[in-house]
């Protein structure tokens, strides 16, 4: 991606931040969003964050999947949010996570 | 708004103030540290370091930024980062509709920089503190006291981060550390089992689509993955009538 390219997606997630967060702030008093439509809503950010992350934790860099004990993303991946999930702690998961990373890069690698 | 009661109200409360910032406090160095991550992730994804600053400063929005990273290290098409980073701030629709009649009587400038800078823990714990929204005196006191260091302490760490990322060592993995906080941010998401399933059916979808033009597997996982969430979602509830 050329320097002006990378400037416009700035300019364009400053669009979409505005978009989603304040276009309810201007006009949210008059719009009541429908339980449904709220509902869809509720799904859409995690499955995004699921759909940047899968492709990470399960392709290696030729594109292929690889889900045996030589993809250490996915082991690393796996232990941290196990981990997450006992502790609920953001900063001691990522360094749980990077730590089995190195320690399984080093070991393997 | 010339309503002189409501011009009252929203004078600078130092009580309010004060309290919402030892409310926020404990946040804060986990904030800074999510900061950090994400600068990190900017220069190792190919940003400049001006270009790094200018994201961190202007965009605010940790996890739209993570997203974007990935995209933009693969030449992704612009209107497809722009999508992407929509459906990832979606969740922010919502907090607006619950947070923004609080604040209704503002000028439009300033419910425009409210909004922006308001992020998850400010909503979810402005509307512990204030679930009604009555006009009362010390809201707006409140809100800043919340939003004010929670945006400070992530460009402290952003801005570290930038600074320290560039001088690592690619094979250190660092980037990698952007996915694990997505994990975080994540898994407090998934709250039950529509939206698990909803999440692994986008994962693998995305995982399936990784090959196709424009990063259209990304968006195309995104609305499996919904629709896979309101169908397990109906199917529950279908059970649960039956049994009752």
């Amino acid at each position: 991606m050329s320097d002006l390219e990378i400037w416009i997606v700035i300019g364009a997630l400053v669009l979409a931040t505005a978009t989603a967060r304040s276009s309810l702030w201007l006009i949210g008093h008059h719009i009541n969003i429908p339980k449904r439509v709220q509902d869809l809503l509720r799904y859409a950010p995690a499955c995004a964050l699921a759909a940047i992350i899968g492709p990470d934790l399960v392709l290696s860099p030729a594109g292929q999947v690889v889900l045996d004990l030589s993809n250490i993303k996915l082991l690393s991946g796996i232990a941290a949010t196990l981990y997450y999930l006992l502790r609920r702690n953001m900063l001691e998961t990522i360094i749980f996570g990077m730590a089995c990373f190195t320690a399984l890069r080093v070991w393997i690698g | 708004m010339t309503n002189p009661a409501l011009n009252t109200l929203d004078r600078h409360h130092p009580q309010a103030w004060r309290e919402a910032v030892r409310a926020g406090m404990p946040t804060l160095f986990g904030i800074a540290a999510w900061g950090l991550v994400v600068g990190v992730a900017m220069v190792k994804s190919g940003l400049s370091v001006p270009q790094a600053l200018a994201m961190t400063l202007l965009v605010f929005a940790g996890s739209a930024q993570l997203a974007a990273l990935p995209l933009i290290a693969t030449g992704a098409p612009i209107s497809v980062i722009f999508l992407t980073a929509v459906v990832v701030n979606l969740r922010f629709v919502i907090f607006a509709a619950l947070l923004a009649p609080h604040f209704a009587h503002l000028p439009w400038r300033q419910r425009l920089m409210l909004g922006y800078v308001s992020g998850d823990l400010a909503v979810a714990l402005f509307l512990q503190k204030y679930p009604d929204a009555a006009p009362q005196a010390g809201k707006l006191s409140y809100l800043k006291g919340l939003i004010y260091p929670n945006w400070s302490a992530w460009q402290v760490g952003s801005i570290i981060g930038i600074f320290v990322g560039s001088t690592v060592p690619p094979e250190w993995g660092l980037g990698f550390a952007g996915t694990l906080a997505i994990v975080c941010v994540m898994i407090p998401l998934v709250a039950g089992v529509p939206a698990l399933c909803g999440v692994l059916v986008a994962g693998a979808v995305a995982v399936a689509g990784f090959g196709l033009p424009y990063k259209l597997g990304l968006l195309v996982a995104v609305v499996v993955g919904m629709l896979a969430a309101m169908l397990v979602e109906s199917c529950v509830t279908q059970l649960r009538g039956r049994h009752v």
